[in-house]
């Protein structure tokens, strides 16, 4: 009887004894799952402005690579040292209280990829597409902005703020159905130093369609540098748009469209533009999903962007709500090394409570490899029926941890957020709430959870085995007799 | 002489001074039933494990066929020439009656199960559920079922009733006799020893056979 039939019947026949292995197993494997679920989980995120986002695509900059990527070229400059690089500049200032070092960002770096953003907007099924820059804050030159007469207005920078798109009629304050033009036309991408300006901007400079506005640097104080872009639309809001920051410069009626380029040109950083959103409408919303498929297989540098759905979905693609992959590798690693050590001690345990069985067999002629293998089997047949039987149970037990981890990741954002609240003066960022939060239990995943089963069975039956190997045959007959 | 103990000396390595065998002399031969007696702790079972291959003496040598058993043929010695039989029948639990049997050799089952009277009836149950006597012939036919021209049993009586351990005791020595096989029993039992064909006793680190 070789070692396989002996595994078997004893498995079989004597389930009890496995009863401890199969309940660990079942456990390692579902926390393994879940470790695994999580770190993949899609946080079904939901904002405002992104939920405009209708039959198309939204990409974003993704604020977690922006991160690393100044991080990593601060680096390269050098620590301690002054210099520029890839649009991030590094400068030391002398101040009362001593050595401090700035570092800032301009456009090149801030900018979503012209190349990234077109190459999506070739793709099949895509039948549109608009850019948005970001929000710029540009000098008025020679007309009003609109003010609140009840704020002291020193703390503000003066300015109003200048949103250039490709193509208007895809901007999201206009999908959403907010921003409607009362007179003349939207923004298209042939035109050029053009504007669309608020019906309350333009009563309290009596502008008309054709009209011309000037915009300086808000840095050049001196006013030397001036561009003029020509009214070509009146617009209108339901509601005020919400604002960038706090102050007037940013308030709704103050809010000017223009064209694509002109607000690198009223910055005074012409041909350094600020991409900051790109939206790419479907053509057959009946082909969304497989818009979407052939989207995401094209070859950009996905990790620095946030590719957001028509449901507000957000699907980043570099990593997971903040760092809820992170979090659920090392719970992976963790349980992996908590199991290693469980499994570890349950086959310790098995040996010495089998050693009279192992005595007969080695008093048998039977060899200790044979015995061990036998071991093995057993409980390798154990551990595959735990496995198996966790396995509908897995989406579930990743569910229950993709939200713990989820909900503590919230509150962590809530503190900080709490913490920064005196130094954030408005509405400036969107506000994201997680509504759900999506478990895929991939084939992947479990055969890679299958894979690592083994290895750990393979593992603590191995080194647990060593105490069996060390058996001398000449203490079998005492401890059979 | 199958199986010879040549001024065989034993003594634990953590306990030199402890002389368990003291240059033992002893030859065993096919056809016949031998009984090893002597108070507890004379070095039985001791001298018992020698002959079976399980450890080698610190003194002497042990030879089946006139080859000596040292350590480069001690798992061959075990698993070829010597079958065992222990006091508390030693069987696998989760095996039945059966399937023990064939744990021991190729040799079919049903034939020696009958020959030692255990009827069909018994063949396909868990060895539990067998009285101490069954079981106890269970592990002899499994000791049976090697080709190994040697049988070993340690107190093979020790755990049974008078009239089941006369039945044993009787089955050992049809072995011996019939089958032709060398059956070396270890015991307290006179009654088993008065069946043997030769005793020998080990007393404080002697031997002595007739």
């Amino acid at each position: 009887m070789n070692s396989v039939q002996r595994a078997w019947r004893s498995v079989v026949r004597k389930p009890v004894k496995s009863l401890l292995l199969f309940l660990a197993v079942s456990v390692i494997s579902l926390l393994l799952l879940s470790g695994m679920g999580a770190g993949k989980a899609n946080v079904v995120s939901q904002d405002k402005a992104r939920q405009a986002v209708g039959a198309g695509f939204r990409l974003d900059a993704n604020e977690k690579n922006r991160s690393r990527r100044l991080e990593e070229i601060s680096e390269r400059i050098g620590n301690g040292m002054e210099g520029s690089l890839e649009g991030v500049h590094q400068k030391k200032i002398e101040t009362a209280y001593g050595t401090q070092w700035m570092v800032w960002a301009d456009n090149s770096f801030e900018t979503l990829q012209l190349a990234d953003i077109e190459a999506l907007a070739s793709v099949e099924g895509i039948s549109d597409y608009n850019i948005t820059t970001c929000v710029t804050a540009v000098r008025p030159a020679g007309f009003r902005r609109i003010e609140d007469p009840d704020t002291d207005q020193h703390g503000d920078l003066g300015c109003v703020t200048l949103l250039g798109n490709r193509k208007m009629e895809l901007d999201s304050n206009v999908l959403s159905g907010n921003v409607s033009v009362k007179e003349g036309r939207m923004i298209g991408p042939d035109d050029r130093d053009v504007c669309v300006i608020s019906e309350e901007l333009a009563a309290e400079n009596g502008f008309s369609l054709g009209d011309t506005l000037s915009f300086g640097d808000r840095y050049d104080t001196l006013g030397s540098a001036v561009q003029t872009a020509t009214v070509v639309g009146i617009y209108q809001t339901k509601q005020p748009m919400a604002a960038y920051m706090s102050g007037d410069t940013f308030r709704s009626e103050n809010v000017i469209f223009t064209d694509l380029r002109f607000p690198e040109k009223a910055e005074g950083a012409e041909g350094d533009p600020c991409f900051e959103h790109a939206y790419f409408q479907v053509a057959d919303v009946d082909r969304y999903e497989e818009t979407r498929e052939a989207m995401e297989r094209v070859e950009i540098d996905w990790e620095r962007y946030d590719f957001i759905d028509r449901n507000g979905e957000l699907s980043v693609m570099s990593s997971n709500f903040n760092d809820l992959e992170k979090i659920s590798g090392l719970f992976v690693a963790v349980t992996f090394l908590a199991g290693f050590l469980i499994l570890f001690l349950i086959f310790l345990f098995w040996i010495r409570s089998r050693s009279r069985e192992s005595g007969i067999l080695l008093s048998l002629g039977v060899r200790k490899g044979s015995i061990l293998g036998q071991l093995f089997l057993e409980a390798l047949l154990t551990a595959s029926l735990a496995f198996l039987l966790s396995l509908p149970a897995a989406p579930g037990a990743a569910k229950l941890a993709a939200d713990y981890l989820v909900e503590g990741q919230m509150r962590q954002e809530e503190l900080r957020k709490n913490m920064d609240a005196d130094k954030v003066s408005g509405g400036g960022e969107a506000e994201q709430t997680v509504t759900g939060v999506e478990i895929t239990v991939t084939g992947e995943m479990t055969g890679l959870c299958g894979a690592g089963l083994f290895v750990l069975v393979g593992g603590a039956v191995g080194s647990a085995g060593i105490f069996l190997l060390r058996k001398k045959p000449a203490g079998i007959l005492s401890e059979l007799s | 002489m199958i199986l010879e103990a040549k001024d065989v000396s034993y003594f634990y390595k953590t306990q030199k001074e402890k002389q368990i065998l003291d240059h033992v002399n002893a030859g065993f031969s096919c056809g016949k039933l031998y009984a090893i007696l002597g108070p507890s702790g004379s070095g039985k079972t001791t001298f018992l494990s020698l002959l079976a291959g399980l450890d080698i003496p610190t003194g002497g040598e042990i030879c089946y066929n006139g080859k000596t058993v040292g350590a480069r043929n001690l798992r061959e010695h075990r698993r070829c020439h010597i079958s065992l039989v222990f006091q508390s029948y030693n069987l696998i639990d989760y095996l039945t009656v059966t399937e023990n049997v064939r744990l021991g050799g190729k040799k079919d089952p049903g034939k020696l199960l009958e020959g030692i009277g255990i009827g069909p009836e018994f063949w396909n149950r868990n060895v539990l559920q067998l009285s101490g006597g069954q079981q106890q012939r269970v592990a002899i036919a499994r000791a049976l079922a090697s080709e190994a021209r040697i049988l070993l049993a340690d107190e093979p009586t020790g755990n049974l009733d008078e009239v089941t351990a006369f039945e044993v005791t009787s089955l050992l020595k049809m072995i011996a006799h019939e089958e032709g096989k060398c059956v070396i029993v270890v015991t307290h039992s006179k009654e088993l020893a008065e069946e043997a064909d030769e005793i020998i006793r080990i007393g404080a680190a002697s031997l002595s056979q007739p």
